[in-house]
């Protein structure tokens, strides 16, 4: 794996005061399947999001397969598939229309999306929901549906933040199949999540985040040192409690 | 309980303003302006009383009072949007009796700064009737029912307009419905006192006009004070025992309608298209072009918000037609305001897209394809609604042959507004409506200064759009053998191609500008409250 397929070097970002991004570097290889954890508010949807060329950064550069984001972002953009946290979909589209619109909005040939949105469609076993609006889907669909518009150009690198988040068993391990696929070819993942047992089982790296820096990075194998990852990770961040709670919290 | 939900209220309003000054700014503003309509309605009372006899005080008791619940019913679905701080939804978590839920609701529109202003203005209609101490002591009780007829009227409007049905679909359509009724409703009233007209001049017909009102659940209450002054003792009774059903039967409605939007949750599947219906998105050719473009002209024709905007059209000419009638120059040129709303209405139109707007950065299209897929979105719609409402107007006002010069002065504004609403649009975010709620409920975190952007935005249009509005104006008022009708043929054309280089220019700057800002403005978005 020489290749690089996202490099953020020195990456900063702070809001009013708060830092949420304290100098990140990370190196993903090309054909990786790498997991970004860390605490709530470490600072990994802030990190993907300007990784992605939807938060300008206060200092620090993220190149994608050699092209800097923020000195060419159309260039870079098009090599993305990006499905971030926190934001909305345009949810009053149906989801066969939403596929659709982003294959366009991506130039992906005209002849070429019925044929995505279709396989797309069955990939995510979202046959059904295909002529209904994005707003009256369930959470686990609606992720489902924005992880479809991340892959519809066949992008080189894929940016999930959260994408397992309320999906449920099965369509979750079809996924996972999909994104294995994927990288065995040669495309590259990066996800974030809370949960250490997904990261260990799916992903080839790791890096773990906490307070906008990195704790440690590198091959799962190599972060978790021979330990499970959930440990591992309770050992680098810190802040493990071993109460039972408190007293008025027991019913009986 | 009450007080709990009370003191929560005045704790998000505090830390709403708190977070942001021009915010305070804008509070501040409200205030004062809540303040000197009340000191104009004190010193005009004050002067009734001293100065007027019986018959004045009832009428302006009355007329003032019913526009008064009119206001309250109407201003939150027109104008103002409803205050969203405190709603049934949000107190739904918490173990309340739904009439516990309907006292706090209550309490809270009542101490709110319309609910405060409200009630002391109303006291000051206690000085009408000061000669006559039986209608003060009548006064007394009809004050306080009017006002919580207010209030729990505005609070029934509210859960009908966001609750009835429970289907979004439905729940859009009403909204719309509604509005469009209340539109209709000035025009209605004019038609209606023109009617009453009978033989005397303006006072006779205001005197008729209260002594119906004062028998309907709008003007009962304030009617009550006066029969009592004139020793009517039964009619005062019966007036009370009007307004006091008309409270009760409010309340019971209320009641129900809160039953109801609980029993229907306001998230259920609407109907399915048929796969493969792409709507717009089949037709338009693809790339970043035709895909917003579809994605606009969709949202022109069915996102509530949008199609709110699209009201005017209709709304311009009637109103014209009912103040200044058909043969005015008002009616004549309603086409021009209908270009003006209507190309304002985009002034920021990434607003709209909420955060969704994230989809369209990660795309890495550029400015240009989206301005330029946003202008033809609305064009597709302004430009034929524009020529349709220059058309009618010109015939109903028989001013044909100034219709070149109509038209060119239309879509001068209309291509001129793109022009500029597509710069403005890639600077300008404010807070709007969620895609999906009610377009009528008020957003927090609305600024004073971000209010004030849309005449900016609009002095701009007037100024790029002027060649070809002086052009037509000067066309209509020259005779016509002075070159009439080669000057409104010169109008036509400079509009059109004036028009169509503030479009390419707007779309050209507005473009790199989008390039520059388009991170930053997804960053503002965010940060907007979202209620």
């Amino acid at each position: 794996m020489s290749e690089t397929a996202l490099r953020i070097s020195g990456l900063m970002k702070t809001f009013s005061q708060k830092v949420a991004v304290a100098g990140i570097d990370l190196v993903v290889p090309a054909g990786s399947f790498f997991g970004l954890v860390g605490p709530n508010g470490a600072g990994k949807t802030t990190t993907l999001s300007m990784a992605t060329g939807l938060l300008r950064p206060d200092a620090g550069s993220v190149q994608v397969h050699g092209i800097d984001v923020w000195q060419d972002p159309v260039t870079a953009k098009r090599m993305i598939g990006n499905l971030a946290d926190g934001v909305r979909l345009f949810d009053r589209l149906t989801g066969e229309q939403l596929i659709t619109y982003t294959a366009m909005m991506f130039g992906v040939p005209r002849t070429e999306i019925a044929r995505r949105v279709s396989d797309l469609l069955d990939m995510m076993d979202l046959r059904e929901g295909a002529g209904t609006i994005v707003a009256d889907y369930s959470a686990g669909m609606t992720k489902k549906i924005a992880l479809a518009c991340a892959l519809v150009h066949a992008p080189r690198l894929l940016v999930l933040d959260e994408p397992f988040e309320s999906v449920d068993p099965v369509s979750a391990a079809n996924i996972e199949d999909v994104l294995r696929g994927y990288t065995a070819s040669g495309g590259t993942v990066i996800v974030s999540s809370h949960s250490m047992d997904l990261v260990q089982r799916m992903c080839d790296h790791v890096a773990v985040i906490a307070n906008g820096i990195v704790l440690s990075a590198g091959t799962v194998d190599e972060v978790r040192a021979g330990e499970s990852l959930q440990n591992r990770f309770v050992e680098l961040v810190g802040g493990r409690h071993t109460t039972e709670g408190p007293e008025w919290l027991r019913p009986s | 309980m009450v007080a709990t939900v009370l003191r929560l209220r005045y704790r998000s309003l505090g830390n709403t303003l708190a977070r942001n000054p021009w915010q305070l700014v804008g509070f501040c503003f409200g205030i004062l302006w809540a303040l000197s309509i009340l000191a104009a309605v004190a010193v005009a009372m004050g002067g009734v009383a001293l100065t007027q006899g019986p018959p004045v005080a009832y009428v302006v008791a009355v007329l003032g009072g019913s526009a008064l619940l009119l206001g309250w019913v109407l201003g939150p679905v027109l104008v103002a949007g409803t205050d969203a701080t405190i709603d049934a939804a949000r107190l739904a978590p918490f173990p309340l009796s739904r009439r516990q839920t309907m006292l706090a609701l209550t309490a809270a529109g009542l101490t709110g700064i319309p609910g405060i202003a409200t009630a002391l203005a109303s006291l000051t209609t206690i000085v009408l009737w000061l000669r006559w101490p039986a209608a003060a002591a009548v006064a007394v009780p009809a004050i306080a029912i009017a006002v919580l007829t207010c209030v729990v009227s505005s609070r029934l409007v509210t859960t009908l307009s966001t609750g009835l049905g429970g289907n979004r679909r439905a729940r859009e359509v009403i909204g719309t419905l509604v509005l469009a009724v209340v539109i209709m409703t000035g025009p209605i009233l004019t038609g209606v006192l023109t009617l009453l007209s009978g033989a005397g001049g303006i006072a006779d017909r205001l005197l008729q006009a209260a002594d119906v009102l004062g028998w309907t659940p709008l003007g009962a209450a304030w009617a009550a004070p006066a029969a009592a002054a004139d020793g009517a003792w039964g009619a005062a009774a019966a007036r009370l025992a009007i307004a006091a059903g008309t409270l009760a039967v409010l309340w019971l409605l209320w009641d129900r309608a809160m039953e109801a939007s609980v029993a229907s949750p306001p998230r259920q599947t609407a109907r399915a298209l048929k796969p493969g219906s792409l709507g717009w998105f089949g037709r338009m050719p693809t790339g970043a072009v035709g895909a917003t473009w579809a994605r606009s002209l969709t949202g022109w024709l069915r996102d509530p918000r949008y199609l709110r905007q699209l009201l005017v059209v209709p709304l311009f000419p009637a109103l014209f037609a009912f103040t200044t009638g058909v043969h005015g120059v008002m009616f004549a040129a309603s086409a021009a305001f209908v270009a003006l709303i209507l190309s304002i209405a985009s002034y920021s139109d990434i607003s709209y897209d909420g955060t969704a707007f994230a989809t369209v950065l990660s795309s890495g299209g550029r400015g240009r394809d989206d301005r330029l897929g946003r202008v033809l979105g609305a064009a597709c719609i302004g430009i034929p609604l524009v020529v349709l409402v220059a058309l009618v107007s010109a015939f109903l006002s028989g001013t044909v042959v100034h219709l070149p010069a109509l038209l060119g002065a239309s879509l001068g504004i209309l291509l001129a507004g793109y022009g500029v609403t597509a710069i403005s649009s890639a600077l300008i975010v404010t807070p709007v409506a969620a895609p999906g709620d009610s377009p009528f409920r008020s957003v927090p975190g609305q600024t004073f200064v971000g209010g004030l952007l849309v005449f900016v935005v609009m002095g701009a249009i007037l100024v790029v759009s002027a060649p070809s509005v002086v052009l037509a104006s000067i066309a209509v008022n020259v005779a016509a053998d002075a070159g009439s009708a080669a000057l409104s043929w010169w109008a036509l054309a400079v509009g059109v191609c004036g028009g169509a280089v503030a479009v390419t220019a707007g779309v050209i700057a507005g473009g790199r500008v989008l390039d520059r800002t388009g991170p930053e403005l997804l960053q503002r978005i965010k940060a907007f409250p979202t209620s």
